[in-house]
């Protein structure tokens, strides 16, 4: 998916915040019902950006060893990529890797943390995530 | 019609393995979240928890797991390897995959019902090898490292009562498997001991503009140009500067592909075809398996073609966007 051009000059413009503090609000809300087992010890105190290169915007989140937050300092480790690619990967329709070796992602900084979450999210069932959501939409999302 | 062989293939998460186990694998291989399996890699791996629900829904559905327990006891730590391959046999794995000749020993005296497969990481290479470990260990299946041509693999099937698995499809490495310490020589860290080669947390990718560097441990080992695909970030993959010509002095990045030559696999009795990349994603999973699976079905027919929708999705995966047949097609000796 790309965006249209006017949604994405807008896009382009907006600040990165609310989105950030969105995303960390909702990883609150989903951790311990994806990640029972998982304490993200290894996640404390580091800074992860998602940088959607084709936007030249993302988000940047940190973890203070209890909540994610949206995060301000340098990040520890940057994923790149366009924001269709996020959504193949979002829908597990290619493996990171792949896209790694056709220079479609990035990954720059701590290349320990940063394959801890790509192999986190890999192992992650999200069925119990779809429980929370409205029928037809967890429906949808299934059927990818 | 000849027996087909296994589809054997890798998972480093349950979601992999349900996604092997779904797109038509016949076994699937994986390892516990520490160093006593070759894919010790940060988050990668299971639980005891994910490992028995793996278990049960592969066996629910008449697919077997193997448990790889493959790099070698270190001084001191052996407990750990034993302790793994105890909860393997507690698990209910069909078999587990060791190379390290004393945990066989301690695996068929402890477990005399576990079954036993010879790991590529023991680098047993001749009949010689694998029959002693069939006689010490009753060892049932052995793996053999990506180094033989087609004619010496046949070879050691016609010599061997132990079955013989070979690599099907996957990322290449240099040909010195369950002996290659190169890994070491930046880390201080290799598969056979730490279970893992180019550990992530020596490596760091930086982007000048478009172009990208690979270093390990602070060492430039590979240079991508804007566009140029990328590989592992591994020693034996890596350009270097030999006599002032910078090229790849060991190997270039390139994945195993057989499906040319899978039905003389299939002539010569493989028992089973293992797929490489515990490593990768379930979507690497679900696309090889699927693919590999069709292939190997179509394979026992007279009239057997590789499609080409089968390249483009093994193609589309691979390590270097290129493939080969590797050592089992090689005109010299």
């Amino acid at each position: 998916m790309k965006l249209p051009a006017p949604l994405a000059f807008i896009a382009r413009r907006l600040p990165e915040a609310p989105p950030a503090f969105a995303l960390a609000t909702a990883l609150n809300f989903v951790r311990s019902r994806l990640w029972p087992e998982e304490d993200f010890s290894w996640l404390k105190g580091k800074t992860v950006r998602l940088a959607i290169l084709d936007l030249e915007r993302g988000a940047t989140l940190s973890f203070d060893g209890a909540r994610f937050h949206a995060g301000s300092a340098a990040a520890d480790v940057t994923f790149g990529a366009s924001l269709e690619d996020y959504l193949v990967l979002m829908h597990r329709q290619e493996d990171p890797d792949t896209l790694f070796f056709q220079r479609r992602l990035m990954i720059e900084g701590d290349t320990e943390v940063g394959l801890a979450l790509k192999n986190l999210l890999d192992a992650t069932d999200f069925a119990p995530l779809f429980d929370l959501l409205p029928t037809p939409l967890a429906n949808s999302l299934r059927a990818h | 019609m000849t027996r087909l062989p296994q589809l054997v293939c890798p998972a480093g998460s349950l979601p992999a393995l349900k996604a092997a186990v779904d797109n038509g694998a016949d076994t699937v291989y994986v390892g516990f979240k520490n160093a006593t399996n070759a894919r010790n890699f940060a988050g990668l791996n299971f639980t005891d928890a994910q490992l028995a629900e793996g278990i049960r829904y592969a066996q629910s559905k008449k697919r077997e797991v193997l448990i790889a327990i493959n790099t070698y006891a270190q001084a001191g730590r052996v407990q750990e390897w034993h302790a793994s391959i105890d909860r393997a046999a507690s698990l209910g794995a069909d078999a587990v995959i060791l190379a390290d000749l004393g945990l066989l020993a301690y695996a068929h005296k402890t477990h005399p019902d576990l079954k036993l497969h010879l790991s590529v990481q023991g680098s047993a290479t001749n009949f010689e090898a694998i029959n002693l470990a069939h006689e010490a260990f009753g060892i049932r299946r052995a793996v053999l490292p990506r180094v033989l041509t087609l004619p010496q693999v046949e070879y050691v099937i016609n010599n061997t009562p132990v079955e013989i698995e070979t690599f099907g499809f996957g990322s290449l490495c240099v040909m010195a498997e369950g002996r290659c310490i190169l890994s070491s020589y930046a880390t201080g860290q290799s598969p056979n001991t730490h279970g893992v080669c180019s550990p992530a947390a020596f490596v760091r990718w930086d982007n000048q503009g478009k172009t990208m560097n690979a270093r390990l441990n602070g060492i430039l080992i590979d240079r991508f140009e804007d566009g140029e695909p990328a590989g592992y970030p591994t020693l034996c993959k890596g350009r270097f500067a030999v006599l002032g010509e910078t090229y790849y002095a060991l190997e270039e990045p390139v994945s195993l592909n057989v499906l040319a030559i899978l039905p003389e696999l299939i002539r010569i009795g493989v028992a089973a075809i293992k797929v490489e990349g515990r490593q990768r994603s379930p979507a690497y999973v679900a696309e090889v398996t699927r693919t590999l699976r069709a292939a190997l079905d179509a394979a026992g027919n007279a009239d057997f073609q590789v499609k080409p929708q089968w390249s483009t999705a093994l193609d589309k995966v691979s390590e270097g966007h290129q493939q080969t047949l590797g050592a089992y097609s090689r005109p010299w000796k």
